[in-house]
């Protein structure tokens, strides 16, 4: 074996390094490929009341009737994203607790005019035993005496409110029949997607509009829905209420 | 050539290196290969709800895992309530000789504990119904103040702490990661494959033993005036009746609080006449004793003036008192010793069970 020189050395190290990454390279090729033939949608939720980010329990509100009340949870869920022709079963746990709600959803390149999603959870997965991830039962957001999802939760407290502890407690759920409070949200917003590319939609969630909406609730009145039912059902007919389009990104 | 040797070489490392990775989960000791479990369909038995084990397949490595969950009290907030506190397989899975079951800190519950045995054909679960998945039922028992009264947070964090199911998770399902889903998934696969199927009246239905002519006359009473809703070979229809049961004093409407319809009101799930013998008392709030007093009830004390009362009920059903007898002796033919006995269903060694019953 003969001795190798210092240049052979460096060029076969070199060759051994470029064998390498040309492996690497080869073997991630058809993923980096199916990656590169979609876009991205990130849809950012912001959730407020009174104009203001929503703080919980040190913020104080009002709604519509004058009612003070402060929000020590707020949590929904959103999914089965319909975009153009494409269904794209994920879902996403809103909570106001966390310091960024978003979901980035792979598509198509192309132009949409609309999209929706759904508030709750579809009736199948109510129905299908123990789930994970956004919709594991640790969540909190799961009724098991009556097995099914809660859609929406809002808790919180208020003078007006004449419930133990001055309480607000709305668990909105219920997915069989007349009893199904989940709802379509739809928006109509020209957007683009590009391949590579994200496209940021912003969406602002107005809890203004859960008291006074298409129906209206009075904290006096009304502090406590925590069964399924009319209540639950004409609250839930305030959701799409609550969502407007705030910005709509040109993709990057 | 040394290069291209070389290169062979890191190609093969790198591959291999690939193949640990996809392997990690299975904490490196080969393949994930967990042995396929058949749940055995008795002959003559209709095929069990089709989404039981769906998207959950039977294995033996998770019922061995489910079996664990099943019996170990720590999954409760004092450590002391276990699944088989309230579900003792010497009472087909029931609470033996109680009305009501014992919680954590000397609760009690507000409902007579079922038998556990042929769920895997089973809809709805607990008395009104309320539970449609087998695998969300334990969350109930888990998180119920006058049961385990744990929550599901601290029940993932104490089996996750506990060293010696770290291999029953690898082997059921290919690594250590604990979760909700896995635990309901695991005991899900334990409780749906019990089948109770082997009692006096299976036997003599296989032309392996004969009634007694007691027996034979209640089996025939039985078909005339039991079978409408304690349907064979199952011995329910899995339908929610009102049996002429008054409101207790929990006020348990039944399926009219799952349901919210009046028309609902003082129904409850039709149980399982399978191991009656071993699951007294009876009825929901386990408020009658004997199955001679059960009879009794249909012959005579029903609340005739609900308006709900289940159709099949009004007027009572006529027995004499020795058909109560013979349809008695037939009721004891459906005791299945042999689900009491099975060590398949008992805990395994190592598995220490909780001292509870000196405090029933």
């Amino acid at each position: 074996m003969r001795k190798l020189k210092q240049g052979e050395r460096k060029f076969q190290v070199m060759m051994r390094r470029t064998n390498l990454y040309l492996i690497f390279i080869l073997l991630l090729s058809p993923a980096w490929g199916w990656a590169q033939n979609e876009g991205t949608l990130r849809l950012v939720f912001s959730l407020e009341a009174n104009g203001k980010p929503i703080q919980l329990r040190d913020s104080s509100y009002h709604n519509g009737f004058g009612e003070n009340y402060t929000i020590n949870k707020l949590k929904f869920y959103a999914g089965q994203w319909i975009l153009g022709d494409q269904l794209i079963d994920e879902y996403l746990l809103v909570n106001a607790a966390l310091e960024e709600n978003k979901i980035d959803l792979s598509l198509q390149p192309g132009k949409y005019n609309q999209f929706s999603f759904l508030l709750g959870v579809d009736s199948i997965r109510n129905v299908s035993g123990a789930q994970d991830g956004p919709l594991d039962p640790m969540n909190d957001m799961f009724w098991t005496w009556n097995t099914g999802y809660i859609m929406f939760k809002l808790e919180g407290n208020s003078p007006q409110s004449t419930a133990d502890l001055n309480r607000i407690e709305w668990h909105i759920g219920g997915f069989k029949g007349p009893l199904n409070v989940t709802r379509r949200i739809r928006f109509d917003a020209p957007f683009e997607i590009v391949k590579g590319a994200i496209t940021e939609i912003q969406l602002k969630v107005d809890l203004d509009k859960i008291w006074k909406g298409k129906n209206e609730f009075k904290i006096a009145n009304d502090p406590m829905c925590m069964v399924m039912g009319s209540l639950a059902n004409k609250i839930a007919d305030n959701f799409q209420g609550l969502f407007s389009i705030r910005n709509v990104s040109v993709p990057k | 050539m040394k290069s291209i040797t070389a290169s062979i070489i890191i190609s093969v490392i790198f591959i291999f290196g690939i193949a640990l990775t996809g392997a990690e989960k299975n904490e490196g000791k080969g393949p994930f290969k967990p042995r396929p479990m058949k749940l055995e369909i008795p002959k003559g038995w209709p095929q069990p709800e089709k989404n039981v084990f769906d998207n959950n397949p039977l294995t033996v490595e998770g019922f061995m895992l489910g079996k664990r969950l099943f019996y170990d009290g720590n999954l409760s907030k004092d450590g002391q309530v276990s699944c088989a506190s309230c579900h003792q397989q010497f009472a087909a899975f029931a609470t033996f000789d109680h009305d009501l079951s014992h919680g954590v800190a000397n609760t009690l519950t507000t409902r007579n504990a079922p038998g556990l045995f042929n769920l895997a054909w089973k809809k709805e679960m607990h008395w009104d119904g309320g539970v449609n998945h087998l695998e969300v039922q334990p969350l109930n028992p888990m998180t119920a103040p006058n049961e385990m009264g744990e929550t599901l947070d601290n029940i993932v964090a104490k089996v996750k702490s506990d060293t010696a199911y770290r291999r029953f998770f690898v082997a059921a399902f290919g690594s250590q990661k604990v979760n909700m889903q896995r635990i309901l998934k695991a005991l899900a696969q334990f409780t749906g494959s019990i089948v109770s199927a082997n009692s006096k009246y299976d036997k003599v239905m296989r032309g392996e033993a004969v009634f007694t002519a007691y027996e034979l006359k209640g089996y025939e009473l039985f078909k005339q005036k039991c079978a409408g809703c304690h349907r064979e070979p199952l011995f329910t229809d899995h339908s929610f009746r009102n049996n002429g049961m008054p409101l207790n004093r929990f006020k348990d409407i039944g399926r009219q609080a799952i349901t919210l319809n009046p028309a609902d009101s003082l129904k409850f799930l039709v149980p399982s006449l399978r191991n009656a013998q071993l699951t007294f008392p009876y009825m929901h709030d386990g408020s009658i004793y004997s199955i001679p007093q059960v009879i009794e009830h249909y012959r005579s004390k029903m609340n005739t003036a609900d308006p709900n009362l289940d159709p099949l009920l009004r007027g009572g059903i006529h027995l004499s008192l020795l058909e109560k007898n013979q349809l008695t002796y037939f009721i004891y033919t459906l005791t299945d010793s042999s689900l009491t006995k099975d060590k398949k269903y008992a805990p395994d060694n190592g598995i220490i069970m909780q001292q509870t019953f000196d405090n029933h």
